[in-house]
């Protein structure tokens, strides 16, 4: 298989990063002072003999080297302590949290990719026309909006028409399924609304700039020479070679999104992993805390390997 | 590079700060950003004495509505929103520019010395940038924060600690082309001392790039505490324009319908990325010209009429 | 009296500068290229030469003007710019860029290149297509199983061959060879320039080679045009310009590149820099490196015919033959 070392290489370095996120994430909440953080079996109102269980299970008497290595047994095991909050396993509500948050995310960062590409594409090839200068003013201003602020902006103009917290409309008994799909796509509007028109400048600006990059390599003359078409040498030529940056546009963005996704879900009430955090720091909940961090890290890690490996599949010019 | 237009005209390649100057005034979004830039920094860095009232003085009642004498109305406290914003640019702007001064000064020290001695000191630099990277920067200032407390003080260091990766990579990308210089070859042939030529040479090339860069930190610094502020971790003894957000969507403006304590303080922080933006985005161009010609647009080239002072047979 | 295949006249072009103003990139330049005639156009960096090349084909950019005739077997392909030229383009007149990594789309086979040419102009689809894309590839060196290769797992020469193969997809009548040589090592640039030399005396095609280095121009062309600031200095045979220059310019060129038969002659440099171009030119472009600059230079020479098929723009002609 063609470069297979590289795809080795690529993946070793992400199992590499992970192990780093997940050493900082116990250097961070293992080591700060004072035990309100670092003990997880402070769980409140719990009983006695759960305490103890957890006191035991990560070995919280232990040194802080062989805390460490219990850690990573747990980890390795699906554990990550109790929340403070609501006594549930810490990874039972974070996968609760995900299953929120992914289609709200996806749903807003294909908007921002879909018209993003669009309007990129669109402003290089009107390149010196006043349609350029609108298309990158307009995606410079959005890119410049605070995320929350945005939301809020579209709280305030949609307040009437459209849902503006929570994911369900909880006065709905027993809806049937058509009700209850058309009242999630009503929530889930304004918040992967936001996430999608704070990502889209930039994803206009990096298109644009890759497509004119593009237009100006040999090939494209080559293509002009041959009798080709403008909008077919676009088409066919162009539009591939400069759709190559896509994917790395999207996994350089990842982080943004990540702390969109926190903004968003807390101007919105969202219940996904933005919002688990929020609450996790505002009750002081420590474990949930811990562990939506690591989930984040991890998945940012984990989606920049897939970046790498689909700009990998796309350029056949990486060989090595 | 394309091969093909030699002939073609390109943009000389500007290293020298005059030089930038001059490019600037020549480009219309520069000139927009440096002017909203400057307007901003000057109500911020004089609020104390063009502010129209005080920033503690009740005013009117909660949520007054703009009007003459409050054009931007009043917020939660009373306190008219003109002066709230003057007051919290300045304190954003000062955590803005205090966290990007500490993430030049470890991404140009970690740009230039990877680029400056290449080799195992490179790759071992480039990995911890690498590691760095990924680690998402809103999560990791949360934590901080919830962890050890919201101050000022590490709100600056936990920004400047996320953001000097991007610097250092595009440092030491221009460190690597300027090291191979005929000049400092020379002097490195002379027996000039590493220091020396990091000095003397590297860094007056560079100096422009990171001032670039900086600019654009700025721009993601003060996002980043905007944020924090949002999350209710932000330094609560200071009032950054994103405590003014924070504020007013904690007492509930929205329902109230006081827009005024919204909308202001946002857009200026848009202003201030935009103008960030715009200035920054225009120097590293006018750094890293395109020497390309784009072949292809909807425009073609244009036809003239017969010059007739035909020099050919 | 049959029309020259290709006539270029009074052909100007000027570029758009960023922060205003234009660059006069040609300046007039007019010659003639006759069916299976071979012409090198050679100057300087910067001379206005591959700009000329392009302006034929009409590949200027956007940030182009152009003004003149291209004549193509008559017919003025310019008149209505890229419309009327576009028809013409590969099926008249192909082009061979310098064999840099990029002239080929990296992204998309070889073959498939060669099959997009075919298709595009009906000389041949589907099957037929493949089978004539491996007849052109064999036709320059290169095994037909190359065709399902990506131009980067080609050498550099093989992929200059390549280019050519694709040139003559369509049969066309002139081939344009943009400093083909210039990006490859000795050894294969005189495959090349063989390979040229092979294919255009089989075809019949006539050439036209843009280049600086004048050997390549003395091995391949019949004529060659010398251009100087985006105008033609001078243009003749090319033996007639090598053995009896009549521009100062022509002459400098030609005793500027090292002649290895006389190892203990002199290497001529020529001090100075060629003129902006995007300002007007009092006088003669030469003038400052001129090293037989004299009083009426300081008024522009016109072209003028010398006899035996030759011209030249120097106010020292005048002089000669009066």
């Amino acid at each position: 298989m063609r470069g297979a070392d590289y795809v080795i290489k690529r993946t070793a370095f992400a199992v590499v990063t992970v192990f780093v996120a997940v050493t900082l994430n116990f250097a961070l909440f293992r080591l700060a002072p004072g035990s309100a953080v670092t003990d997880l079996s402070r769980v409140p109102h719990a009983t006695p003999e759960l305490r103890q269980a957890l006191k035991k299970q990560f070995g919280l008497d232990k040194s802080r080297g062989a805390q460490y290595v219990i850690y990573l047994r747990q980890l390795a095991h699906g554990n990550l302590g109790v929340s403070f909050a609501n006594e549930q396993p810490v990874s039972t509500n974070l996968r609760v949290a995900l299953i929120n948050t992914l289609p709200m995310v996806l749903l807003g960062t294909l908007f921002a990719i879909i018209i993003g590409t669009l309007t990129g594409v669109i402003a290089a090839w009107r390149r010196g026309t006043p349609t350029e200068a609108l298309t990158v003013t307009s995606a410079l201003g959005f890119y410049s909006m605070p995320t929350h602020w945005l939301g809020l902006m579209l709280i305030i103009i949609f307040a009437g028409t459209l849902p503006t917290g929570g994911m369900t409309n909880e006065f709905l008994i027993n809806p049937s399924f058509w009700t209850h799909f058309r009242d999630l796509a009503a929530h889930i509007t304004l918040p992967s609304l936001t996430l999608g028109l704070v990502l889209y400048g930039e994803y206009t600006l990096i298109v644009r700039s890759a497509m004119l990059e593009t237009l100006g390599e040999d090939y494209i003359l080559t293509a002009r020479a041959k009798g080709l078409k403008p909008w077919t040498i676009v088409r066919r030529h162009a539009l591939r070679n400069a759709m190559l940056p896509v994917a790395t546009l999207v996994a350089l963005s990842l982080g943004y999104i990540v702390a969109g996704a926190i903004l968003i879900e807390t101007v919105f009430s969202w219940p996904g992993i933005g919002r688990a955090v929020y609450d996790a720091v505002l009750q002081r909940d420590y474990p949930m805390l811990q562990g939506a961090f690591l989930l984040l890290t991890i998945s940012v890690v984990f989606f920049n390997l897939v970046a790498d490996l689909l700009y990998f599949k796309l350029d056949p010019r990486i060989t090595e | 590079m394309s091969s093909v237009l030699i002939e073609a005209p390109t943009a000389p390649v500007l290293t020298r700060r005059g030089a930038v100057l001059r490019m600037l005034r020549r480009n219309p979004p520069a000139l927009i950003g440096s002017t909203i830039l400057l307007v901003i920094a000057f109500c911020a860095v004089f609020a104390p004495l063009i502010a129209p009232y005080g920033l503690h003085t009740q005013v009117g009642p909660v949520f007054g509505r703009p009007s003459w004498k409050h054009p931007l109305g009043l917020d939660d406290g009373g306190i008219d929103m003109v002066t709230l914003l003057m007051w919290g640019a300045r304190v954003s702007l000062i955590v803005g520019f205090a966290a990007t001064f500490v993430s030049m000064a470890i991404g140009g020290t970690v740009g230039v010395l990877a680029g400056y001695f290449g080799g195992k000191v490179d790759t071992i630099l480039m990995r911890i940038t690498d590691y760095f990277l990924v680690i998402p920067d809103v999560p990791l200032m949360i934590v901080v924060a919830a962890i050890w407390g919201p101050s000022l003080f590490h709100i600056v260091i936990v920004i400047g600690i996320l953001l000097w990766t991007g610097t250092a990579r595009v440092i030491r990308a221009q460190v690597k082309s300027v090291r191979e210089r005929v000049y400092v070859k020379r002097a490195r042939a002379l027996g000039a001392g590493h220091l020396r030529i990091v000095v003397r040479h590297v860094l007056p090339q560079v100096a422009p790039l990171l001032i670039a860069n900086t600019v654009l930190t700025v721009a993601v610094a003060i996002f980043d505490e905007t944020a924090l502020s949002f999350l209710g971790l932000g330094d609560p003894s200071r009032t950054s324009l994103g405590k003014v957000i924070e504020n007013a969507f904690e007492r509930a403006a929205i329902s109230s319908g006081a827009w005024w304590a919204i909308v202001p303080p946002g857009a200026l922080v848009a202003l201030i990325i935009l103008g960030c933006s715009l200035v920054g985005g225009s120097m590293e161009d006018a750094l890293n010209p395109r020497l390309r010609v784009a072949h292809l647009s909807a425009r073609t080239f244009r036809l003239r009429p017969l010059v007739g002072r035909e020099n050919a047979l | 009296m049959s029309v020259p295949l290709l006539q270029v006249e009074d052909l100007h072009v000027w570029f758009d500068l960023q922060g205003g103003g234009e660059l006069h990139a040609v300046q007039g330049v007019g010659f003639t290229l006759e069916r299976g005639e071979r012409l090198g156009l050679v100057g300087e960096s910067g001379c206005g030469k591959t700009t000329t090349a392009l302006a034929i084909m009409g590949l200027l950019p956007p940030s182009a003007s152009a003004a003149g005739r291209v004549l193509l077997e008559g017919v003025d392909v310019l008149a209505g710019g890229e419309s009327t030229i576009r028809p013409h383009r590969w099926v008249d007149v192909a082009i061979v860029f310098q064999g840099a990594m990029n002239a080929l789309n990296p992204v998309r086979t070889v073959g498939s290149q060669i099959i997009e040419a075919l298709e595009l102009h009906g000389v041949a689809r589907g099957a037929a297509a493949r089978r004539r894309t491996g007849e052109l590839l064999e036709s320059v060196g290169i095994p037909a199983a190359r065709a399902g290769r990506f131009p980067h797992e080609l050498s550099g020469g093989m992929r200059q061959r390549a280019a050519i193969a694709m040139a003559l997809a369509c049969n066309p009548k002139v081939l344009i060879a943009d400093e083909p040589t210039t990006a490859l090592d000795v050894m294969v640039q005189a495959q090349i320039l063989e390979l040229l030399d092979a294919l255009c005396r089989e075809f019949g095609l006539a050439l036209v080679l843009v280049t600086h280095d004048l050997p390549v121009v003395a091995q391949l062309c019949d004529r060659s045009v010398v251009m100087y600031a985006g105008r033609v200095a001078e243009q003749g045979p090319v033996d007639a310009l090598y053995h009896d220059p009549r521009h100062p310019y022509t002459r400098l060129l030609f005793a500027a590149t090292p002649d290895l038969d006389d190892l203990d002659g002199r290497v001529v440099s020529i001090p100075g820099a060629p003129p902006r171009l995007d300002r007007p030119i009092d006088g003669c472009p030469f003038r400052p490196r001129c090293d037989r600059a004299f009083d009426r230079c300081a008024a522009e020479p016109m072209l003028r015919s010398l006899g035996d098929g030759r011209t030249a723009a120097c106010h020292l002609t005048e002089v000669a033959v009066t």
